[in-house]
């Protein structure tokens, strides 16, 4: 875009700073994470441990019940992911391909909800989860992430660029809708699932105020709450508390890294949010 | 998709009801509503629902564990006004917004403009970016609690080697709220050079040559090309990151818990009064009628949007 010599040694210098600052804390929690208590409040800070070990993660994962928070993210992002993979793809097929009585009306009201932020009407959604006695489990932390109405969106965008021919084509061949469904619209549209998907689960996995609200046992933490009190009531350990940190990062980075350009595509073309 | 078929003629019934018929299987009704049904409901229960439902609460006093909800008007919207609780989370909660959505913006911009000098390499600084985009808020948050811990912190460790007063960043009423708007720009950052860069990359380049052989200088391409045809995106982010830092509790959640003995400074923001209120307190009522503001926040934000942009087709 500029070409000239001077912008672009600046460009060169201001990106490295802003990509070096970004990743410096990460650097940085890991190493606390790795360094033996006496290390982690040295003064002068050092760079790297001395002495690493591991002792903190194990601290963390077996003495503070990590494990099974960790565990309970996974089971929450996953089925969060997997129910908005099916509700956004089959309810986007039928906004893109499908003509009937009263569509856009239903679209918009489905889109009239998508910049509301949870936060807004959390009150009520707790009060359902309190009124059919469900606090505490599985299904109320998941409840609120079975559908996305981004997803909706972003699935119809997907579908509607599959050529209608390949569907009157498969009906042709006798293919029922559901059937054309599973094998010609999911199986054209797996770069937008898995983009969603990772949106999905990262939604599902780093939502803390939720949580917050429904959850009442230790026993039901996810990774989040479980590092925001856990850090809360044990806040000179920092050992501990950093390598709860990267135990909580490291599932993003791990699905991050291995969708990285599936993401990045989804944000080019509508603005995805990961 | 379909062509659709020609209307019967009136008065025909019979004709008419074997039209609908005729509709009912050529344009796949029956799937139609199997498929959509289900996942319309689930939207009407757990999206339509509940916002409805939080406006009507704000007129009520309720306490989920109490039998008698009366009606009572407008009264929660009259303590609001009284509430100072609530106006300093107003004004905590703007004030950081407006910081942090001007701060990521500008800075976005600069990097996703400089970006594109360097386009080969740009894939590899967008990636790193957005790195802090992907790890939740919470993590994000520890993190930099240990980074900005005052006697131990790596931070005041710079500040002091460089010869600069070590600050008291979360235990200091007037810097904490630097300490918030620090952790959402580095979040944030990354996403908003990502969205600029996909506009950006939008300018053809014949534009931006064809300046520069009428001999217009970097600075006057930037004014009078790039920022007036990224008008539309710098309008969408502006929005969106008003919206996303509008709604900020994690952070505080994190940093305002006691930090390293001393209790850092407890920093009131909107949701977290909404927090207090409904489930610590249990006043869903007023809580309601607090969330009812931050729904009329964000409704004015779109409505603002959808003007600016009511000749523009394909919104994101």
């Amino acid at each position: 875009m500029f070409k000239e010599r001077p912008i672009v040694i600046i460009a060169y210098i201001v990106c490295t700073i802003m990509a070096v600052l970004a990743v410096t804390p990460f650097f940085w929690v890991l190493m606390t994470a790795l360094k033996p208590n006496p290390e982690i409040n040295a003064w002068p800070p050092h760079i790297l441990p001395e002495a690493p070990t591991l002792d903190h993660f194990y601290r963390i994962l077996a003495e503070e019940n990590f494990l099974r928070y960790v565990f309970n993210s996974l089971v929450i992002a996953l089925s969060s992911m997997a129910a908005i993979l099916f509700t956004s793809s089959l309810a986007g097929f039928i906004f893109a391909k499908y003509r009937f009585p009263g569509r856009s009306v239903l679209f918009a009201i489905i889109l009239a909800t998508a910049i509301i932020p949870l936060e807004v009407y959390i009150i009520p959604l707790y009060l359902m989860v309190f009124g059919v006695k469900m606090m505490d489990s599985y299904f109320s932390l998941v409840f609120p992430f079975v559908i996305m109405t981004f997803g909706v969106f972003f699935m119809r965008q997907v579908i509607m660029a599959i050529p209608d021919e390949l569907l009157e084509a498969a009906r042709i061949d006798g293919a029922n809708e559901f059937w054309i469904y599973v094998r010609v619209v999911l199986a054209l549209s797996k770069s937008g699932l898995m983009a969603l998907g990772v949106f999905a689960f990262s939604e599902a996995w780093a939502n803390f105020i939720w949580p917050l609200v429904v959850v009442t046992t230790k026993d039901m933490y996810t990774t989040e709450l479980g590092l925001a009190t856990y850090q809360r009531q044990f806040f000179i350990e920092y050992g501990p508390i950093s390598a709860g940190a990267v135990i909580s990062i490291m599932p993003m980075l791990i699905v991050f890294a291995l969708l990285r350009r599936h993401i990045m595509k989804g944000i080019a073309t509508s603005g995805l949010r990961g | 998709m379909m062509a659709t078929g020609d209307i019967a003629p009136r008065g025909n019934l019979a004709a008419r009801f074997q039209e609908f018929r005729d509709s009912i299987k050529r344009d796949h009704l029956l799937w139609v509503l199997l498929a959509l049904g289900p996942v319309f409901a689930l939207f009407c229960i757990i999206r339509v629902y509940p916002i409805l439902e939080t406006i009507r609460l704000s007129f009520y006093r309720y306490h989920p564990t109490q039998r008698s909800r009366p009606f009572i008007g407008l009264d929660n919207y009259w303590r609001l006004l009284e509430d100072e609780a609530f106006h300093t989370a107003l004004i905590n909660t703007l004030q950081f917004c407006v910081m942090a959505t001007v701060i990521t913006l500008v800075l976005a911009f600069a990097v996703a403009v400089l970006l594109r000098s360097i386009e080969k390499v740009a894939p590899v600084y967008e990636l790193l970016l957005y790195i802090p985009v992907v790890t939740p808020w919470v993590p994000a948050s520890v993190i930099w609690k240990w980074i900005f811990d005052p006697v131990h912190g790596i931070l005041n460790y710079g500040l002091d080697s460089i010869g600069l007063p070590k600050l008291a960043w979360l235990q200091d009423e007037h810097v904490i709220i630097y300490a918030i708007v620090l952790v959402s720009v580095w979040k944030m950052l990354g996403y908003f050079v990502v969205v600029f860069g996909v506009g950006l990359r939008n300018i053809p380049d014949e534009l931006m040559e064809a300046a520069e052989l009428d001999g217009a200088t970097p600075w006057q391409r930037l004014i009078y090309i790039v920022i007036p045809m990224m008008k539309p995106i710098i309008l969408f982010t502006v929005i969106i990151a008003t919206i996303i830092f509008f709604n900020v509790f994690a952070p505080v959640y994190v940093l305002t818990a006691s930090a390293q003995g001393a209790p850092a400074y407890d920093f009131k923001v909107v949701i977290g009064e909404i927090y207090q209120n409904a489930f610590v307190f249990y006043r869903m009522g007023y809580a309601g009628a607090q969330s009812v503001v931050l729904l009329l926040f964000v409704l004015t934000l779109v409505f603002v949007q959808f003007t600016l942009f009511r000749d523009k087709a394909g919104l994101r």
